[in-house]
């Protein structure tokens, strides 16, 4: 998967190529424009992260640039100022998401992997599973090692999201958002506690600890010491 | 075109002249119409006086000659008077001439009649009298009407008239003048007090907020002025505080965490370390910028909402179906404090759903870490006329009095001390729920006693 980044803080742009190169993906980092508008235009990019603020041809006009000439990968915005008339304006553009500085890198990731998934005709089964853990979407199941595991809506919500995207850290608020629905954070700890709950039941008396919390970052679910 | 502006004093000074002027022209002009009127009145009985003695005379007359001669006596007394007498049809005294420019529609018997001859003005009466048939000159039937005219010469009026237009005119000009100057006068004296309160305005800067108007020595009118100009002195001065408060807040929640970082980096790179304990400096590290992030944000939200933005998304809202959302994302996070999640009642209005739900979260969140293990906490949701309300109640330690004031305002906290657990937010929930309630047009409110905590947020529907 190729990314092109068109950000012109140097340091950001370091950070978030380092940051998606580790993560796997082939990042180009350009920091102008009118680069970046070439660059998209001559490279075959799976997705493009544009910053509002550029010099030479700002975000708007870069992503304009690119969907008259027919490009239609998808776009992600950074932008420091949260306005709502921007963020309207960069759908409205055809930008497919907009985070807003600062933000955690985490959340970056997950939500590139997140689109880079979009429109990829994943094979649709009706059972998730990691390990001996084994979620059944039909019937709304769940068993670990054979053993059935009782859970509410909520948390077989989080158990699905966690094992839908297993190996991927997932921050707090992505599943706050996915699974609660709620687009802000919370001054409580709510989402620790789901976790913690949710894993007393899934990882309780078992060796293989499933979910794991990643300090800093946020949770995700997976055979532990795999690679 | 830009309106002429003129000070006040210049105002109250051209208005207080033209009342003056006015009031002096309307006195100088019934002056001069009276004076003329009595002239016209005396004019009258003298004009009358003589008719009577014409008739006298040619009553009297024994022959023509002897009328003329009579009458050439009376008029050599008189100057500017003149007499015309006809008999019958016949003229027997006077010019023919003295009466051609005498409109004859204006002739009339009683009738005083205003005409000019040879430039004199003239103003005259005649008379249609009989004669008496015993009289020398009624010689024949068709003479024994007679018809006396007399006029006399109104230039002497005309211009004492003059004079006296003239004589009020220059009075009227000069007591103009001195109205002017009094008037400018007292009108500056009667500002004085608002000089006095802009020289204090003047001296007012966000130094000296603490600066009054002067209320009880200004003139009734102004110290009502006085104190709404205060009352928006006192306003400001208490806005003024709470954002300086905010500020050095602001810069203290910033920097103690900053100063933390830096320290706890600083120490890390001081030494060689394993792996692991640089990971686990660096999570700690991302923990206190995500927190320090989440601030910001707060703040920029904050600063939006309290800026009056149009609320960008306006639709009905289920109140009951909001809270049973969030009843969710807490369920686990209330379960784990065994504290039941009740909700009664149900409502709808208008509004932003997620600026609604943020709200409602933050009392909810509130509400939770405050509650007694064990307890409930309620969230009452009830629609009245045109009134929406919510409250949030739950059971522990009851606010100290002291600090329900100040409950709402940013950063603060009940406990004053720094030290809080990682899970709880920079103290700007409250502040971002009322900023949320307030720009939906409501109002919100809090009542702690007998260990039970109630806010309530109240929404008039009926705008």
């Amino acid at each position: 998967m190729k990314i092109l980044i068109v950000e012109d803080e140097p340091k950001t742009g370091d950070y978030l190529r380092q940051g998606l190169r580790e993560a796997g993906f082939s990042v180009d980092l350009v920091a102008n424009g009118v680069d970046g508008l070439h660059h998209a235009l001559e490279g075959a990019h799976d997705l493009v992260i544009l910053d509002v603020m550029l010099p030479g041809l700002d975000g708007w006009q870069v992503l304009q640039g690119l969907r008259r000439q027919g490009r239609q990968m998808p776009v992600l915005f950074l932008t420091a100022r949260d306005q709502v008339e921007d963020r309207v304006k960069g759908l409205e553009l055809g930008a497919d998401d907009y985070l807003v500085k600062p933000f955690s890198f985490a959340e970056l990731l997950a939500r590139v992997r997140t689109i880079l998934r979009r429109g990829r005709t994943s094979t649709e089964s009706t059972t998730l599973q990691v390990a001996d853990l084994e979620l059944d979407l039909l019937r709304r199941r769940v068993s670990r090692a054979g053993r059935r595991i009782d859970l509410t809506a909520k948390e077989f919500g989080l158990l699905e999201l966690l094992m839908r995207r297993q190996g991927e850290v997932l921050p707090r608020s992505l599943i706050a958002s996915q699974v609660w629905d709620m687009n802000f954070d919370s001054d409580t700890n709510v989402i620790e506690v789901a976790v913690r709950r949710l894993r007393a039941k899934v990882d309780d008396g078992f060796d293989a600890k499933l979910i794991q919390t990643v300090r800093g970052m946020g949770y995700v679910l997976e055979m532990p010491d795999s690679p | 075109m830009k309106p002429l502006r003129l000070t006040l004093t210049a105002r109250l000074t051209v208005l207080f002249t033209l009342v003056a002027a006015s009031v002096l022209l309307g006195l100088g002009v019934l002056v001069a119409w009276a004076t003329a009127r009595h002239f016209v009145e005396l004019d009258r009985i003298f004009l009358d006086d003589k008719v009577h003695l014409v008739e006298k005379l040619v009553a009297e007359a024994a022959s023509p000659a002897a009328l003329t001669g009579a009458l050439d006596d009376m008029l050599d007394s008189h100057k500017g008077l003149f007499v015309q007498v006809w008999l019958g049809g016949d003229l027997i005294y006077g010019q023919q001439a003295l009466t051609q420019n005498l409109p004859a529609d204006s002739l009339a018997s009683g009738r005083l009649m205003e005409w000019s001859h040879a430039g004199q003005a003239l103003r005259g009466v005649m008379e249609n009298l009989p004669l008496p048939a015993a009289s020398p000159l009624a010689s024949t039937a068709d003479r024994r009407t007679l018809r006396v005219l007399v006029a006399l010469d109104t230039a002497h009026h005309t211009h004492f008239l003059a004079d006296l237009r003239k004589t009020l005119a220059a009075y009227l000009l000069v007591a103009t003048l001195v109205s002017g100057v009094l008037g400018w006068w007292a009108a500056r004296r009667g500002l004085a007090p608002l000089k006095a309160m802009r020289d204090r305005a003047t001296a007012v800067t966000s130094h000296t907020l603490q600066e009054r108007m002067p209320v009880a020595s200004v003139p009734v009118e102004f110290a009502e002025l006085a104190a709404s100009l205060n009352g928006m002195l006192d306003r400001l001065q208490q806005d003024f505080q709470r954002l300086m408060d905010f500020s050095s807040d602001l810069a203290h929640e910033l920097r103690t965490p900053l100063s933390n970082l830096l320290t706890q980096t600083q120490v890390a790179l001081a030494q060689r370390r394993s792996a692991d304990e640089y990971r686990d400096i660096l999570a700690s590290n991302a923990e206190e910028f995500e927190r320090q992030a989440r601030m910001v944000s707060d703040m920029l939200f904050l600063a939006k909402t309290e800026n009056g933005i149009d609320l960008p998304h306006r639709e009905r809202i289920q109140l009951h179906q909001e809270v049973l959302a969030l009843f969710d994302l807490y369920e686990a996070v209330a379960d784990e404090k065994h504290i039941r999640l009740v909700l009664e009642g149900q409502a709808e209005m208008e509004g932003d759903r997620l600026m609604m739900r943020r709200a409602i979260s933050n009392l909810l969140s509130n509400a939770l870490r405050h509650a007694d293990a064990g307890s409930d906490v309620a969230v009452q949701v009830a629609s009245n006329g045109g009134a929406v309300t919510l409250a949030v109640s739950n059971q522990g330690l009851p606010i100290a009095p002291e600090d329900i004031p100040r409950l709402f305002d940013r950063f603060y906290r009940a406990d004053r001390s720094r030290a809080h657990p990682a899970s709880e937010g920079a103290g700007l929930g409250l502040a971002i729920t009322k900023a949320i309630v307030e720009s939906h047009g409501g109002a919100i409110d809090v009542q702690s006693h007998a260990g039970q905590t109630r806010f309530t947020m109240l929404f008039d529907t009926s705008l």
